[in-house]
């Protein structure tokens, strides 16, 4: 279908406001039902065993004793499933002619990273079922590991795939310009090397399901921690080779997604297997210790990259390569992430020249998958970072140098040169926003008072760029996604002129029901209270591509929402002229009631509209109208709508102890329209916070060997509100040009500014020290040994 | 019960580690003896020379206790280093001695401070001293068969300054390095009575005997400071785990040393 862009015309009475979650009464009540919390007649429960090797071949796997303990139905090995099963499906090949590495969900032969599952068992119970893991033997013979990106590329490194020549999946090149000739005439080159650890999401809830393979219907019914139902319905449907209108897939509350209940896991399969040959709903939950391994890995990269400029700062070229470091298998969103890294490593910059290479390892370890940020945290190093270094090259201020190369707000549709079209943005005023409130809020008073005293204290900035609401259907299949970016919303009112949204979007914590309430109620003239939102089932909500990632749900979800609305609305003043003897041109809705324009005549309330569309037809519905009153909107966006911001930090760095305090954090934003300022903010605060414990606390560290030292919470730092600073946000509003509402995404935004953030306030703290970080995260003994190698290299000079 | 199932059991005091190991199945008792409801244990009791705290006495309430605050002033302070405040509502003095966990505060502090651990068993109740309680990590000496009932803490002699330093990863986190430092002045200004301990730095809390000896007697002057703590590396064996490697905890040892001695010093200033 072709997309319309006309505006949306201005009604907004809670579009704009702060209004609270509708949710948060009952989850704050403890009431909410997350999948633990489900229960189905007749359920087994499910426990996996995994591989404690990163690199061996399975000679055997003996569960003779496991299926002899009191309470085990069924003990399966990957031979079993993969009577069953097709490999594990991937839905991003962004790279032409990529190495797909595709497993079975359970192990077949070999095991190419410790916690790869390699048996499961369905029990009475977990207690059961965990007992019985122990008595299951798998007989290992180790192989050689490849456990880092060194080792992977390293010449004559073990390889994990017997038929790959080398451990590459693939590799690519985006250029633009001119790249070579940019650096041989360039005035100043600054280059560095950029280390991201692994990290993930880590939702608090881990992530579980409940599959019920009905053998006599030949249906799947679903229960699944999921952002994206409809693409698990999908790839249920692909791996199983079930028709898709037999798999029902429905998701209670989400104790948080953050992409990594985008991906479609090996547990979903396993426990469809399990309920297949025990003829009962099994339920599979990931156990806090497992999910360290076995949820998606994300942010591992290494990222090789120079700038070019001219002495007056105008960046004239940028080229380099991003290593994305995979995993044992490719994850359901394959090296899209990386890739997606190379496509953000310009930023908010003008850079005519680019030479961007992306390459895809494979190691033995946890496979890749999706982070809030997406490869955009480490696009965002490579041009803060580099940026920031030349400044200190060239002795500019680093405000300015962001400024002169910048994109005027008449350039935009401005194309980056590979892939992505920012389609608005006033990056100069955004700085400057954010700026002033540095100077409001006295923090250079701040820092100079504290270096007066001998306290290393600085401001850090990152300005990023996000693009959002992933994305154009036809430009993201040509991109290498074998899935769609469009979404579908109904929006239905009733008997009672009470409406009620189905979408396949999916509330995880961002207040989509809530957004979604304001939109409707202020496009159609209503209460929002009388506004319910339904989601988190593909029987009942509509198909969405994708699912709820890519910060989508607002921008598409809610531009669906206000499409939908607009036509019912338009309905509903027809019925209404019909029933007050008016044009629906001369009529308005307010709060419920529809009166004629400027008049104080009889009224008529959305109540008597659904009854004449619903049950007293009769003289009151016109006659060519059909009855009900519903609308459904499908709306695929023609771009990207990338939103921006610039974050700005006061930390302190002890330099004895290298350990970093982090005093304060500000953030001028704009993603367009902000449909509720409080949910904005809260997505800033919380985006920001997990890019904190990126940059400073959070790893999944493995040895040598491909074991896995992360296992606990005692092992993997969350940040806490004791360790991230205040924060204060400001926004700006410059609408998406193609987003009815002009709505941008705004999920991910503290995630991709926040790691380069604290690396710059890091390196302002240090100014007299001489150092500048670079790989992440900046843990107290790693900042410790680079400031006395700084102190080093000094006295040495 | 301990006599009657000997390895095979347990005891739960505040569970802010037993509860865990057990979900991990790192602990595996078939026997749980909750002693959480034995209320002869809970006490704090100013014995005059020193502090009795009763095994399940909570670790919250010895931080807002005010008798526990002036026998040993620095109670309160160095307990709120222990978790969050949730964490010492529940988790209990003798919990955490009893778990001996190298990097804990409790552990460090009976250790700087001569404490006394009391533990009953079949055989009668015995005394142990704090240097001879803690073997390894996660290991003392008591029995399988005995429980902690009580820890004694004496006094520290009056005009002394005690002060704790210590590097977590996080507000609340279990130290990376700790120090406690406890320091009088003579009448002719030297150091007349030093007492340090280390957490984090070896299987067990570490008491510097070598560094205490070095700086009894001596003119508390910076420089005089640093010479002494510049030995605090010789008399720790850290370990290596994914927070710090040793190198780090023991250059952080040296310096949370010279930096506990001389916030003491401060306070013993401000004291006079």
């Amino acid at each position: 279908m072709t997309t319309t862009t006309e505006p949306v015309e201005s009604r907004t009475k809670y579009t704009g406001a702060r209004i609270r979650r509708t949710e948060d009464p009952r989850l704050l009540a403890g009431r909410g039902q997350y999948i633990d919390d489900v229960t189905v007649p007749k359920m087994l429960e499910a426990a996996v065993l995994r591989s404690t090797h990163a690199h061996a071949r399975i000679r055997n796997i003996d569960v003779t004793r496991a299926r002899a303990l009191p309470g085990v139905f069924d003990v399966i090995v990957g031979t079993d499933l993969a009577e069953l099963a097709e490999p594990q499906p991937v839905i991003w090949f962004p790279i032409p002619e990529q190495r797909i590495a595709r497993v079975h969900a359970l192990a077949v032969e070999r095991v190419r990273w410790v916690g790869q599952a390699v048996a499961a068992v369905v029990a009475t119970d977990r207690y059961v079922a965990e007992d019985a893991l122990e008595l299951i033997e798998v007989d290992y013979e180790p192989l050689p590991v490849v456990a880092d990106l060194d080792a992977a590329l390293a010449p004559g490194a073990p390889r994990l795939f017997a038929d790959w020549p080398d451990n590459v999946s693939g590799a690519l090149t985006y250029r633009n310009g001119d790249a070579d000739k940019a650096f041989a005439t360039a005035d100043l080159v600054v280059s560095g090397t950029f280390d991201h650890g692994r990290t993930f999401g880590c939702p608090l809830e881990p992530r579980g399901c409940i599959v019920n393979w009905d053998s006599f219907e030949g249906t799947l019914d679903v229960w699944l921690g999921t952002q994206s139902p409809n693409l698990a319905r999908d790839l249920f449907g692909e791996v199983f080779g079930i028709p898709v209108h037999k798999i029902r897939v429905r998701t209670p509350n989400l104790g948080g997604g953050f992409g990594n209940k985008f991906d479609f896991y090996p547990e979903e399969v396993i426990a469809a297997v399990l309920s297949r040959r025990t003829g009962r709903p099994v339920k599979l939950l990931e156990s806090r210790a497992e999910s360290f391994a076995a949820t998606g890995h994300s942010r591992d990269q290494r990222m090789d990259f120079e700038m070019a400029l001219r002495s007056d700062g105008t960046i004239v070229g940028l080229r380099g390569t991003a290593y994305g470091v995979l995993g044992g298998a490719l994850g359901t969103v394959g090296s899209g992430p990386p890739w997606a890294s190379v496509l953000t490593c310009m930023g908010p910059y003008k850079i005519p020249n680019l030479e961007l290479n992306l390459k895809a390892v494979v190691t033995n370890r946890s496979p890749y998958g999706s982070y809030r940020g997406w490869g955009a945290p480490k696009g965002n190093l490579v041009h803060e970072r580099l940026i920031e270094m030349a400044a200190r090259e060239l002795r500019m201020d680093r405000a300015t140098i962001r400024r002169k190369n910048f994109p005027a707000p008449d350039e935009f549709p401005y194309f980056t040169g590979a892939i992505f079209t920012f389609d608005s943005g006033r990056y100069a005023d955004c700085l400057d926003l954010a700026m002033s409130k540095v100077e409001e809020l006295g923090w250079r008073d701040r820092q100079a008072q504290a270096r007066a005293e001998g306290r290393c204290v600085g401001i850090g900035y990152s300005f990023h760029i996000e693009p959002s609401g992933y994305g154009p259907s036809r430009i993201l299949n040509l991109a290498g996604l074998t899935h769609s970016g469009f979404d579908e919303a109904t929006v239905r009112m009733d008997s009672t002129g009470r409406v009620t949204i189905y979408t396949g979007q999916i509330n995880m914590g961002q207040g989509t029901h809530t957004v979604y309430s304001q939109l409707a109620a202020d496009t159609l003239g209503i209460p929002m209270e009388d506004v319910l939102v339904v989601t988190g089932d593909t029987d009942s909500c509509p198909y969405t591509g994708y699912g709820t990632g890519g910060s989508r749900a607002t921008a598409l979800g809610g531009a669906a929402v206000l499409r939908a609305g607009e036509r019912l609305r338009a309905k509903i003043l027809r019925v209404a002229g019909q029933l007050l003897e008016a044009s629906p041109d001369d009529l308005d809705i307010d709060d419920g009631t529809i009166s004629v324009r400027g008049t104080t005549g009889p009224t008529v309330t959305t109540r008597d509209v659904g009854d004449a569309a619903y049950r007293r037809l009769r003289d009151r519905l016109p006659e060519e109208e059909m009855p009900t009153l519903e609308e459904v909107d499908v709306f695929d966006p023609v771009n990207m709508a990338t939103s921006f911001g610039c974050a700005v930090l006061l930390a302190e760095v002890d330099p004895e102890t290298g350990t970093v305090t982090l005093l304060d954090c500000l953030q001028a934003h704009d993603c367009g329209t902000v449909v509720n300022p409080m949910l904005v903010d809260g997505q800033l605060a919380g985006g920001l916070a997990q890019a904190m414990g990126g940059a400073l606390l959070e790893e999944l560290v493995y040895d040598g060997d491909g074991r896995l030292h992360t296992g606990s919470f005692r092992d993997y730092l969350l940040p806490t509100a004791s360790d991230i600073p205040p924060f204060s946000f400001f926004h700006q509003e410059t609408p998406a040009p193609d987003i009815p509402g002009g709505m941008k995404g705004v999920g991910e935004a503290g995630t991709i500014a926040g790691v380069s953030l604290v690396a710059s306030a890091i390196d302002d703290a240090l100014r007299d020290h001489g150092v500048t970080v670079t790989r992440f995260p900046v843990t107290p003994h790693r900042l410790l040994a680079q400031i006395r190698e700084a102190a080093e290299n000094g006295a040495a000079r | 019960m301990l006599v009657e199932h000997g390895a095979d059991a347990t005891v739960l005091a505040g569970g802010q580690s037993l509860m865990p190991m057990l979900s991990f199945r790192q602990a595996r008792p078939s026997f749980l003896i909750d002693i959480n409801r034995v209320e002869a244990l809970d006490f704090v009791r100013d014995e005059g020379e020193s502090l009795l705290l009763g095994a399940t006495t909570r670790q919250r309430d010895v931080e807002t206790n005010p008798v526990a605050a002036a026998a040993i002033p620095l109670l309160p302070e160095l307990l709120g280093h222990v978790g969050h405040v949730t964490n010492r509502n529940r988790g209990t003095v003798g919990g955490s001695l009893a778990h001996a966990d190298p990097a804990a505060e409790l552990p460090t502090l009976v250790t700087a401070l001569d404490g006394e651990l009391m533990v009953e068993g079949p055989r009668g109740p015995r005394t142990i001293a704090a240097e001879d309680f803690f073997l390894a990590p996660h290991r003392t000496s008591m029995g399988f068969d005995e429980v902690l009932t009580a820890v004694r803490l004496p006094r520290l002699p009056a005009g002394t300054a005690v002060a704790v330093e210590q590097i977590a990863r996080r507000h609340g986190d279990l130290a990376v390095v700790g120090v406690i430092a406890a320091i009088r002045l003579g009448p002719d200004g030297a150091i007349d009575l030093v007492r340090l301990a280390a957490s984090g730095v070896g299987p067990v809390p570490v008491r510097l005997h070598a560094v205490e000896t070095a700086l009894t007697g001596v003119a508390p002057t910076t420089e005089a400071i640093d010479a002494v703590a510049e030995a605090v590396s010789a008399a720790v064996q850290p370990p290596d785990d994914i927070h710090a490697p040793a190198s780090y905890r023991r250059d952080m040892a040296c310096l949370l040393v010279k930096r506990a001695v001389g916030e003491a010093l401060r306070r013993s200033e401000v004291s006079e």
